[in-house]
């Protein structure tokens, strides 16, 4: 199945499921934010990480570790 | 002498020290210029001189003694609450220290003001807020940047000489080119942190200074960190650069000035300029984005997000609603992401001492539509910013925006990056660019900051 990045089907469906209302300029924002946000996150959602060796508990104030 | 007013934070400070400046003087002025200019820029949305003339009465011989700061709406007071910009802000807050306030009080600083700031700091624009948008005081009609869209509006229209901000996601960075200041995103738990409502659990945000020039910053900032911020040699410079769409994808002004300011400071550091690569700029972008939104849902729950103000914006409730769908999978994955990039950035570093691109890749937008037109076609600013604002944030780096050029009226911005604690560097090679360019940028002033503008 072929991702979709349409907001129509999604956004009701998951304000549905949480019990969420919203108005509907609060849906055309919805609607917005999900048409710039969900293409990068299926892109995001593809990139093969399972290599990348974890760094717990970063410590962001330093460089990380040599590896 | 210049006004007192008008004088750099640091000489403000030194002024009062040496006796040349009262400080009740200077403090009753500073409300003076803020009554008269501020209408036009809406940057203070709070003031308080009964508590500021405290501050003053009670002021140790610190650093700052006496000298009038303004602080973002992001941090509590002990006589108020912060709002975020907001009407509805979902974490519970109260009147209380906070770690910049302390900090603050005890270099002597007398706070005169809170600064506005961008509706629930999320947005780069600046154009939504409780207290209505913050202007830019280079054009009231366009943006003054977020989310610290007051602190730098303030310090631009010298309201102020120095403020403190908050930078989650390149919230002191942005307001800095719009508004031609310098601004300094410090390494992340290096500056005061306590007190804020996400204190202990965002791990992009950090306080920071906004200032007309580095040495200002170097000073405000010293106060911040709790430790000085000594001046270093930035000679033999490795300044990295990225071909690809952060420096690329920027108006021909902007990419022209920033191109030049590299080449400025390649030559006053005796340096040399060297190609980078960061192939995970783009996933970082989004997983910096994707972690700040997430960090913050801890006080959400379905049955508060029904009973949001009605105050609140609709881009506000919407955003704030949307958050709620971001798939944690992909929040793992934006943890991954940040392992590969700080990584990344680890290998660069022994290589290059900072990466140079534009802040913001186009001159403040309009506040009614804040879009950009880039080589790539029309974005919306917080789309374009992002881009270059995001690295930092996501991997705990120092970053500073530094005023480089100007078009159309309005300020360009060059920002740079170092490795971990290396702020220090970040200041001392801001000041070099400052030499090299005879600090044409830095004391540059809005028509709006000219007494004769406003005989304030």
């Amino acid at each position: 199945m072929e991702a979709s990045n349409s907001a129509d089907d999604f956004i009701p469906a998951a304000l549905a499921a949480f019990g969420v209302e919203a108005d509907e300029i609060e849906l055309a924002v919805m609607g917005a934010a999900h048409a710039m946000f969900w293409p990068p996150i299926l892109e995001l959602l593809a990139l093969d990480t399972g290599n990348v060796a974890p760094e717990p508990a970063p410590d962001l104030s330093q460089a990380p570790p040599r590896r | 002498m210049s006004e007192p007013l008008d004088l750099p934070l640091r000489e403000q400070a030194a002024a009062i020290a040496t006796g040349a400046v009262d400080a009740g003087e200077l403090l009753e002025a500073t409300l003076a210029r803020i009554e008269a200019r501020n209408p036009e820029i809406n940057a203070v949305v709070e003031t308080f001189p009964d508590r500021s003339r405290e501050m003053l009465g009670a002021a140790p011989p610190g650093p700052l003694r006496g000298v009038p700061v303004v602080i973002k709406d992001e941090w509590p007071l002990p006589w108020r609450a912060q709002r975020f910009g907001a009407a509805d802000m979902l974490a519970k807050t109260a009147p209380g220290e906070s770690g910049p306030y302390r900090a603050l009080r005890e270099a002597g600083a007398v706070i005169v003001g809170v600064g506005n700031m961008h509706e629930l700091g999320s947005s780069s624009t600046g154009n939504v807020s409780v207290y209505g948008p913050a202007r830019n005081p280079w054009n009231v009609e366009r943006c003054p940047g977020g989310s610290s869209s007051g602190p730098a509006a303030a310090v631009a229209a010298r309201l102020v000489a120095g403020a403190v901000g908050a930078d989650g996601v390149g919230s002191i960075r942005y307001p800095a080119a719009y508004c031609g200041l310098t601004g300094l995103k410090p390494t992340y738990g290096r500056s005061a942190m306590a007190g804020h409502h996400m204190a202990g659990v965002s791990t992009t945000i950090v306080s920071g200074p906004l200032c007309a020039d580095a040495g200002d910053c170097r000073l405000l900032g010293s106060v911040l960190f709790g430790e000085e911020l000594r001046a270093g040699d930035a000679g033999g410079l490795r300044i990295g650069v990225i071909e690809n769409q952060v420096s690329e994808d920027a108006a021909p002004a902007v990419r022209e000035a920033c191109e030049a300011a590299i080449e400025d400071l390649r030559q006053a550091t005796g340096g040399a300029v060297r190609a980078i690569e960061l192939p995970e700029l783009p996933a970082a972008t989004l997983a910096t984005v994707l972690i700040a939104n997430s960090e913050s849902l801890g006080s959400v729950t379905p049955q508060r997000l029904n009973e949001l103000s009605p105050e609140l914006s609709p881009l506000g409730r919407g955003l704030l609603k949307y958050r709620l769908m971001l798939p944690a999978v992909a929040t793992v994955k934006a943890h991954q992401v940040r392992v590969m990039a700080r990584q990344r950035l680890a290998a660069v570093f022994e290589e290059v001492d900072v990466i140079a691109w534009p802040t913001v890749p186009a001159v403040a937008p309009p506040l009614e539509a804040p879009l950009v037109e880039l080589p790539s076609g029309t974005l919306t600013a917080d789309a374009a910013n992002v881009r270059g604002g995001a690295l930092a944030n996501l991997t705990g780096i120092p970053a500073i925006s530094v005023p480089v050029g100007s078009a159309e009226g309005l300020p360009i911005g060059l920002q740079l990056q170092a490795a971990w604690g290396r702020d220090e560097l970040l200041l001392d090679a801001a000041e070099e660019l400052e030499r090299a360019n005879g600090r044409r940028w830095v004391e540059a002033k809005p028509p709006l900051a000219s007494p004769e503008q406003t005989g304030a």
